[in-house]
């Protein structure tokens, strides 16, 4: 075949190695990250200078606590590992906003940048005199991007409670849920893992931040629209709930509290972690036909009548699929994942209902994720050569782009690197100023 | 000040403009991945044209919790679209293919979640759209991308594929038990989540230059994106990233707690201040300056985790929640009792905020949903209907965007063009439906 496929011509042109002779999408805009204790406030910046945002990352001068929020306390080339990976092509500045004249050279930052993202708690930049309502008199065009534990206004507002990552998750409903269920005649002592369990990685504050990016984008747009600037304002927890998708109906309607139930799926059969000799695998049939023809993949076709299937409904039932996952788990124990994986390639090569088929899928170890042929061909964990903190492999932007494609151009910089530059470049402050203004505490 | 910035937001929502007006977003999704993106568009005031396969359109609208239909609707379709046009449009016919492309011409973005190259075999992939309008913004949202082995053979995928394929699940477990999969869709929502950065992104780019350009995005792939610092550890020590249940082993303290009454609590006390108050609370003051805990690095250790962790759960033991966030919100740390949905739905300070919003829906009725999460002064996002039967505003859109006259409109439904649901649950509108609530241009 020299016909090139689709598939070539895509790759053509958004292969992640030719990224970096492309234009970056938002290179005209300029970012002040104050995030503070918050890798929401980190992850929502890194998504805009991913994108080419010029992004000056405000810290303390001991630099921000969530550097040392690290695995096990453990450094690399003395920075904490979360942050070497989320604090990506920003320029790092300090500039200690206890004292009054930071807060005016805060101001006369603000003056030149378009977006401001801020994690303090609420009121206190306010009371530092550097609010929203402050800074739009000398920036109207400011998008003022805030994510708080409880947000700007609402009874809860005036907490006290710092907005970390597992208290996102145990508000949002998420964690309530999901778990293993309590095996019967069990007790939590007995079986101090079946009991609510919150995702590993970050990913309440994640939500925080990416659903901030996305509204910092539709600021922008309508700023390109009317020069109107305007303040934002995430809960995080909120925006960690906002994923959920059929228990807060379900509860209005049946009064019904959504209930744990292990790897299976209240939503919906066939949808499920099921164990083999080697592992466990994820199968997926949310069709009729698929749940159908993984019957008949494992030879079962017959046995259990797949043919006088009429409707997927009744299996979604809670009964029905606790006594179908026993029937099926039986099955699936006796092949290995890559056996399970292939059989299902396979059948939809030449199956009795092809092309249809179910999905299979390994569950991975982030170690055999990294290791996946697949995901290095597709530039996901290419290595990036920092000049402070030498070969990395983080996660990259994981879309593709054919015109203005995200990329990760340097990791994290030690606290306060980029002084020297940033301050000449947008105050006209030289060595000799920097250094009285060092000496003075300011920076 | 804050208080002055969100005075009345609520109240005075529908009172002001929407960031994406004027936007035009042509939908061909199914299930959550496609579907959520332009979910989350059509809240900020996007133009949300969804196209569904009459009769029987999305896959999604089959699955309900147990078997649970919420005013004889699917309940998991809500959610995720919201403020839509629903189009009955049967791709495969060369005809529809025709009326595709005359909305893709004044559309601004087009997003799909069909697997590699079925748009491009019903003529309306990105380069036959690109054709006709080079400032298109198209993104198609799959498992595995459109390149490299897995979308070579073609492989299926759903979120649960996604997240065990990522190793978020196994990240999400108890160490020594099997991996355990989320009971959120969540590289589903993510995913969807994600792409509409590139795609906002990409908006602003046309915005600056008028170039379009096709985004793909892979569902297992967004979801790596946000497991931090699992890649830069396996790649530094060469040892694979392990679950830890609950306990959050870069931040400490921070797990979930068992309480007197057997319920669960999360607490978080990492910095200096919040550490300090969570011993004075326990009234064991000297913690705060034990060497093994005094600062946050120490105590992230292994065994000084352990330990300390040990301490808090013995106390927590001993109260219940409500003490344990009095107790929070006096010292200064954080601790939060695990919500149930109700909990969500319910809470006051939710509802003040208006991100839980009512709604007041022709064809679904009276119900809460959720306000798409970033609360913006100027232009709130917000969800004014909610969802419809398989072609419900096929003569709206029609109609209104394409001028097609009654006739034409006619002969589209003959040829099969156009569609409306089947008489099926989920696809129907429900039975005390009057046959006229909810319709925009059609009234018979």
């Amino acid at each position: 075949m020299s016909e090139p496929t689709l598939a070539d011509c895509i790759r053509e042109r958004d292969d992640p190695g030719i990224a970096q002779r492309k234009p970056e999408a938002l290179d005209d805009i300029t970012v002040l990250d104050l995030s503070n204790k918050s890798f929401a406030g980190c992850y929502c910046s890194s998504m805009l200078a991913e994108f080419g945002a010029e992004v000056l990352r405000v810290e303390p001068p001991e630099g921000d606590f969530i550097r040392t929020c690290t695995p096990y306390g453990m450094l690399h080339e003395g920075e904490g590992l979360n942050y070497l990976s989320e604090g990506r092509n920003r320029l790092h500045i300090t500039l200690n906003l206890e004292k009054p004249q930071a807060r005016e050279m805060l101001k006369g930052l603000v003056r030149q940048a378009d977006v401001l993202v801020e994690t303090y708690r609420p009121g206190l930049v306010d009371d530092w005199g550097v609010g929203y309502e402050e800074l739009r008199k000398i920036n109207p065009r400011l998008i003022f991007a805030s994510i708080t534990a409880y947000g700007q206004f609402g009874p809860m507002s005036h907490s006290r409670t710092q907005d970390w990552d597992n208290i996102i998750q145990a508000r949002s409903a998420n964690q309530y849920d999901t778990g293993e269920m309590l095996p019967e005649g069990m007790s939590y002592d007995e079986c101090p893992w079946a009991i609510p369990t919150k995702a590993g990685p970050w990913i309440g504050w994640v939500q925080a931040g990416t659903f901030m990016a996305v509204g910092i984008l539709a600021a922008l747009h309508w700023r390109v629209m009317t020069g109107e600037g305007q303040a934002l304002d995430v809960a995080s927890a909120e925006s960690y709930a906002s994923l959920e998708d059929w228990a807060a109906v379900w509860y209005q309607g049946a009064g019904v509290i959504n209930e744990r139930f292990g790897s299976l799926n209240t939503g919906g059969w066939l949808y499920s972690f099921a164990p083999t000799r080697d592992g466990a695998v994820f199968l997926g049939g949310l069709r009729l036909e698929m749940w159908q023809a993984f019957a008949d993949m494992l030879g079962k076709w017959d046995e259990w009548a797949a043919a006088r299937w009429k409707d997927l409904a009744p299996f979604s039932e809670k009964e029905e699929q606790l006594k179908w996952a026993a029937l099926v788990f039986a099955e699936t124990r006796k092949y290995t994942n890559e056996e399970l994986v292939r059989m299902s390639v396979e059948y939809a090569k030449k199956g009795r209902l092809a092309p249809i088929t179910p999905v299979v899928a390994p569950v991975c170890s982030p170690e055999e994720t990294m290791q996946d042929a697949n995901w290095l061909d597709r530039g996901i964990f290419a290595p990036v050569k920092d000049p402070v903190y030498g070969k990395l492999v983080v996660a990259h932007a994981q879309h593709k782009m054919t015109e203005t494609p995200m990329r990760t151009k340097w990791m994290c910089r030690p606290v306060g690197y980029d002084n020297e530059h940033v301050y000449l470049k947008y105050m006209g402050l030289g060595p000799s100023r920097l250094k009285e203004l060092k000496v003075a505490g300011v920076i | 000040m804050a208080e002055e910035t969100w005075k009345d937001y609520k109240e005075r929502k529908h009172h002001r403009p929407q960031p994406l007006k004027g936007i035009k977003v042509l939908e061909v999704c199914t299930l959550l991945l496609g579907p959520s993106g332009p979910g989350f568009l059509s809240r900020l005031g996007a133009e949300v044209i969804k196209c569904e396969m009459p009769p029987l359109g999305d896959t999604l609208r089959s699955l309900v919790p147990f078997g649970y239909w919420f005013r004889e609707q699917c309940t998991s379709l809500i959610r995720p679209n919201p403020n839509k046009y629903w189009l009955g449009l049967d791709l495969h016919k060369p005809a529809a293919q025709e009326l595709f492309l005359e909305l893709a011409a004044k559309a601004d973005i087009v997003e799909e979640n069909l697997r590699p190259g079925v748009m491009e075999g019903w003529n309306v992939g990105y380069r036959q759209v690109k054709e006709i309008n080079p400032g298109i913004i198209y993104i198609s949202k799959t498992g595995f991308g459109q390149w490299g082995q897995y979308a070579r053979e073609n492989r299926p995928s759903n979120d649960g594929a996604a997240q065990a394929m990522s190793g978020y699940a196994w990240m999400s477990s108890f160490p020594g038990q099997p991996p355990l999969k989320s009971r959120l869709y969540i590289c589903d929502s993510y995913g969807a989540l994600l792409g509409e950065v590139a795609v906002l992104a990409a908006l602003h780019y046309r915005d600056r230059t008028g170039k379009g350009q096709f985004i793909e995005l892979s569902q297992s792939e967004s979801i790596m994106r946000t497991m931090s610092w699992i890649w830069p550890y396996q790649h530094i020590t060469g040892r694979t990233a392990m679950p830890a249940g609950n306990r959050d082993v870069s931040i400490c303290p921070a797990d979930t707690f068992r309480c007197a009454d057997d319920t669960f609590l999360a607490l978080a006390a990492p910095s200096p201040e919040e550490f300090r108050g969570l011993c004075m609370a326990m009234d064991r003051p000297e913690l705060a300056d034990d060497p093994r805990f005094k600062d946050h690095l120490t105590r992230l250790k292994e065994d000084n985790a352990t330990e300390i962790l040990r301490i808090i759960a013995d106390w927590v033991r001993t109260k219940t929640p409500e003490e344990i966030e009095g107790l929070a919100e006096k010292h200064g740390f954080a601790a939060s009792r695990l919500y149930t949905i109700k909990d969500v739905v319910e809470d006051e300070h939710f509802r003040e905020r208006g991100f839980v919003t009512e709604v007041d829906d022709p064809i679904v009725g009276q119900f809460l949903d959720y306000e798409f999460p970033v609360m913006m002064s100027k232009t709130p996002p917000r969800v004014n209907w909610s969802i419809r039967p398989v072609g419900f505003d096929n003569e709206y859109v029609m109609k209104h965007h394409l001028g097609k006259s009654e006739d034409e409109v006619t002969q589209l439904y003959e040829c099969g063009a156009l569609g409306k649901w089947a008489d099926v649950a989920g696809r129907r509108p429900s039975s005390d439906w009057d046959g006229k609530a909810g319709l925009i241009m059609a009234r018979e």
